[in-house]
């Protein structure tokens, strides 16, 4: 009976290294164009033009990616036309939005996820459950999922937020108690992706209810949503904005 | 005259200008004036009860000679007292409630009709009470069992009530004839229709007498208590009679049943021997079980109030069961506990299911409907009625510190004092009968939980009950008054046991006051009696004395030590548990506001799943809920299953499926369907005999003629 107990021990512990050491497992993560400098502006032109979701915009000599909306199709990293766009393989790629407010310290140990699925293809779910698993692990990391919202303190949402998941996910954003926080997991729950907005979904999570942190990929992988909740819990930075995108916009870095 | 009687005169006249009043009112004041008498009667009443219990010990009135068999005699005692202030506490709160409920029969019922009919069963019920011979008291129980059936056959249009009225008179009827027959051979044993007379000859009577007087006249007492297996009508009865008259059947008239049981079985004719009182404990018990379980899974709450009071009415009997069989045993003191904890549940059963049969019909007139399923939610609604019906519900569930608790604790703690007894046959039969009540009180939790639970909370399950109103004062005033003696009643149990003792007294020929209600109270000098200094002493150190030279009386705890073979000690006292209760919660309530102290409270909406609306069919419902007793209990309940669904475009696509259960009661399965498919059987076949032909007929006519000459020859010879 006991023979899992030594099992166990002797397999030791196979979990990921990620958050205290860097994941070397291949594969972990498809990878996410980057802010990439080009020669001259007729090719910023044209690499923006080859995204079939319209992340890419052209600024000057330089394509700035609004990773909320990317699916890493690879088109503009694999076109021979083009210059190849910087291709970043990691996945430390959540941010804050701008109504983000910094949680308690109480909970850096400590929070309790309620997921809601919005009408996502199905591909987050699958992502998003995989953090639950042995490898990746988030109860090392004080992460759990509960079944009510009275007890969660983190929103994790996937899917553009279909019309008929518009009611449930306000009503469960209402019945969780202060302080709470949203988490929008995937291309469609931050910008509606590749459905919305459209006749039957809203354009992301941010149309029905406040977003705190937002977790791009299409879908985003398990340690991507990791880090994301690594976020809310003040125990790991957001993802840099490269010198590009400030310039593009005029924010600071 | 003595004061008792001036007062029971001043109840009859007033009886009589009940009647007087309901023939010539207008129809429009009917039930006010209805309302009014019949309070007045039923103070007047409470009065006499008062004053025999306290003052007078009793008293006896001989009306008139009658032709044959001596004198029509009134005689009144203390157990026709008990059942007096019983009656009274019933009738006075369901007068005040009828003033309201009748108006809903205005212009379609003859209100007059009602009024005479009312005034009369109410004396009717009182002569029974103070017959002092048989003459009388037959005469007072067919007045009362006639006006009772007309009562609940009131309301023609209601369906079943041709046939819930019939069958309630048909058992009734074929009880007073086995109690007739009892009589009858008591009056040919005693050569008197005095009841005093038969007293003096009992003990001297043919044990062949002595058990057919018993087991008519506890079968035909049995109907009127409602006890297996002559209980049918009260679940017929109920449904269909008006809501003030089923609160008079169960809390009044069923008693007039245990009254019968008491009075001749145990003072008139008491039984010899300890089989009979097996024979009422086992009949109680197996009552007590077969009514809560039919009561768990109804959903109309009248037929589920009929139901327990079935149970009720079980356990009742099974106290004077258990008391005979003491007396039997010659254990005088704990036959008078029991008797006790059965009058006392007399009374409580009365006033708990009074106050939850005028519950239901302010649920009826606030939200129009009385079927659990369709109700719900009536607490934000009706927060009064809710309240009152929560301690009926609390009280019924015999959950301390309510009255329901004290006498049902009383009987099954008799029950375990079985230990004295030297037969292990009895012990074994006790000890089965305990287990039956112990399963009935668990059962009597999960069922009046169901009664609150879907009645009063969650969501309301139609149009009806969403848009309840609550009544107005004149049913919650009645609701009020029941409900403050469910409380009186429970916490004060060490004043009312010694008034009950005062009717146990005659009949056990032993106090239990000394036994059950030891006097913390009083001076030491007068505390031996025949518990040892030592043992009061431990009592005295857990405060038993508390309250001392405050209250009167002789303590608040209610204790009872068995001999030294046995010692085995029960004790409680629901009223020192209500001030621990109260402290306890307030305890709780300041250190939960201290905890939260600076806290804010955020009221929201209940979380529904993130169902887009809560439908109200989405939540349980009292069949629901009672499910998992109809299923544990199928062997008994054995119910039917109707399924009934509606096919279209193709066979095997369903557009509707119905799943309903018809539970025909055990008792009318096995009890009254086999001789009335018999007497069915012999009716078709005489029937048979009528087949229209004149011949025929004239055939009848020859033959009849030929037997009786044929009759007539053989006798002449
Ligand atoms: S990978 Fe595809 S979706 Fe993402 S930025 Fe490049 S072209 Fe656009
Ligand atoms: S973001 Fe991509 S993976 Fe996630 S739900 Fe939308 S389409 Fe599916």
């Amino acid at each position: 009976m006991a023979g899992w107990v030594i099992k166990g021990a002797r397999t030791g512990i196979r979990s990921s290294a990620y958050p205290a050491g860097p994941e070397t497992a291949i594969g972990v993560s498809p990878g996410m164009p980057g802010d990439t400098a080009v020669d001259s502006p007729s090719d910023a032109e044209g690499l923006a033009s080859l995204c079939p979701t319209g992340a890419m915009t052209a600024h000057d000599v330089s394509v700035v990616v609004d990773r909320g909306r990317c699916v890493h199709c690879f088109r503009c990293a694999q076109d021979a036309r083009m210059p190849a766009v910087a291709w970043d393989p990691g996945f430390e790629w959540a941010t804050y939005t701008d109504a983000y407010q910094a949680l308690h310290a109480a909970f850096s140990r400590s929070l309790h996820i309620r997921f809601v699925d919005a009408g996502a293809c199905g591909a987050c779910m699958s992502e998003a459950r995989q953090v639950n698993n042995p490898y990746y692990n988030m109860h090392r990391l004080g992460f759990f999922i509960t079944p009510t919202p009275r007890n969660a303190d983190i929103l994790l949402v996937a899917g553009p937020v279909s019309d008929a998941m518009r009611d449930p996910l306000r009503k469960t954003y209402a019945a969780m108690p202060p302080p709470k926080r949203v988490v929008a997991i995937g291309a469609c729950a931050i910008s509606g992706g590749v459905f919305g907005p459209s006749y039957a979904s809203a354009a992301g999570v941010k149309d029905i209810i406040p977003v705190d942190v937002i977790v791009p990929g299409c879908p985003p992988p398990p340690l991507a949503i990791l880090h994301g909740l690594l976020l809310v819990a003040g125990r790991k930075p957001p993802a840099p904005r490269s010198s590009l995108a400030a310039r593009a916009d005029g924010r600071p870095e | 005259m003595s004061m008792s009687a001036e007062l029971l005169l001043v109840f009859f006249l007033l009886c009589a200008a009940g009647v007087a009043a309901s023939v010539v009112a207008p129809a429009r004041s009917g039930p006010t004036a209805l309302a009014v008498i019949g309070a007045a009667a039923a103070i007047a009443l409470l009065a006499t009860g008062a004053v025999l219990m306290g003052v007078e010990p009793g008293f006896r009135l001989e009306l008139w000679s009658m032709l044959f068999g001596g004198t029509m005699a009134l005689a009144a005692d203390r157990l026709s007292a008990v059942l007096m202030l019983g009656a009274g506490l019933v009738f006075l709160p369901v007068s005040i409630f009828s003033a309201t409920y009748l108006r809903k029969y205005a212009g379609h019922c003859d209100l007059r009709y009602f009024g005479v009919c009312y005034f009369v069963m109410f004396a009717a019920i009182v002569l029974v009470f103070i017959a002092g011979d048989a003459l009388s008291f037959l005469a007072a129980w067919e007045v009362m069992s006639i006006s009772s059936y007309l009562l609940v056959t009131y309301d023609l249009d209601r369906e079943g009530s041709a046939y819930g009225g019939f069958v309630m008179l048909a058992l009734g009827e074929a009880g007073t004839i086995a109690v007739t027959i009892a009589f009858i051979l008591m009056v040919i044993a005693s050569g008197s229709l005095q009841f005093g007379d038969w007293r003096a000859v009992s003990p001297h009577l043919t044990e062949g007498v002595a058990w057919a007087v018993f087991i008519l006249s506890f079968a035909g007492f049995a109907v009127k208590a409602g006890l297996v297996p002559v209980n049918s009508w009260l679940p017929l009865a109920h449904p269909v009679a008006p809501t003030n008259v089923s609160a008079l059947l169960s809390a009044v008239i069923v008693n007039l049943g245990i009254y019968g049981i008491i009075r001749v079985n145990l003072d008139l004719v008491p039984v010899h021997g300890a089989v009979p009182g097996l024979i009422v404990l086992v009949v109680g018990s197996v009552s007590a079980l077969i009514g809560i379980l039919y009561a768990t899974i109804q959903s109309d709450m009248k037929r589920l109030l009929a139901h327990s009071t079935i149970e009720n009415m079980g356990i009742v009997a099974a106290g004077i069961g258990a008391t005979m069989i003491f007396l039997a045993s010659n254990q005088p003191v704990i036959a008078a506990i029991a008797l006790i904890a059965a009058l006392y549940h007399l009374i409580n059963h009365a006033v708990y299911k009074a106050l939850l049969f005028v519950g239901t019909g302010a649920v009826e007139a606030g939200a129009g409907s009385r079927d659990l399923d369709l109700l719900g939610g009536l607490v934000r609604a009706m927060p009064w009625t809710s309240a009152f019906v929560l301690v009926g519900v609390l009280a019924i569930s015999a959950l301390p510190p309510l009255n329901g608790f004290v006498s049902e604790w009383l009987t099954l703690q008799t029950l375990l004092r079985s230990a004295v007894l030297s037969s292990t046959a009895i012990k074994i039969i006790f000890a089965l009968c305990g287990v039956l009540i112990a399963l009935t009180a668990g059962l009597a939790v999960t069922c009046f939980a169901k009664v609150y639970a879907m009645g009063f909370l969650g969501v309301s399950r139609s149009a009806g009950a969403a848009d309840a109103a609550e009544v107005g004062w004149g049913v919650r005033s009645p609701l009020a008054f029941l409900a403050v003696f469910c409380v009186l009643l429970g916490i004060l149990p060490t004043y009312v046991i010694p008034v009950i003792d005062r009717v146990a007294y005659p009949l056990t020929h032993a106090s239990a006051l000394p036994a059950l209600v030891p006097p913390f109270f009083l001076p030491q000098a007068q505390q031996a009696e025949n518990l040892p200094p030592a043992f009061l002493a431990e009592f005295h150190d857990l405060g038993a004395q508390t309250g001392e030279g405050m209250l009167p009386g002789r303590g608040l705890v209610v204790l009872h030590r068995g001999q030294a073979s046995n010692p085995v000690v029960f004790a409680m006292s629901t009223s020192y548990m209500v001030v621990a209760l109260a402290v306890l919660l307030g305890l709780v309530f300041l250190v939960f506001r201290l905890l939260t102290l600076g806290r804010r409270t955020v009221r929201g909406r209940a979380w529904d799943g993130g169902l887009r609306r809560l439908w109200p069919s989405l939540t349980y419902t009292a069949t629901g809920f009672s499910n998992p007793v109809r299923v544990i209990f199928h062997a008994v309940l054995r119910p039917t299953t109707i399924e009934d669904s509606t096919e279209a475009v193709a066979t095997h696509f369903r557009t509707a499926i119905r799943l309903d259960h018809a539970d025909v009661p055990i008792i009318d399965r096995l009890v009254l369907r086999p001789p009335m498919s018999g007497l069915r059987w012999l009716a078709e076949l005489v029937r048979r005999m009528h087949v229209g032909y004149v011949n025929a007929y004239a055939g009848y006519v020859l033959l009849t003629m030929l037997v009786v000459l044929v009759i007539g020859l053989a006798i002449l010879r």
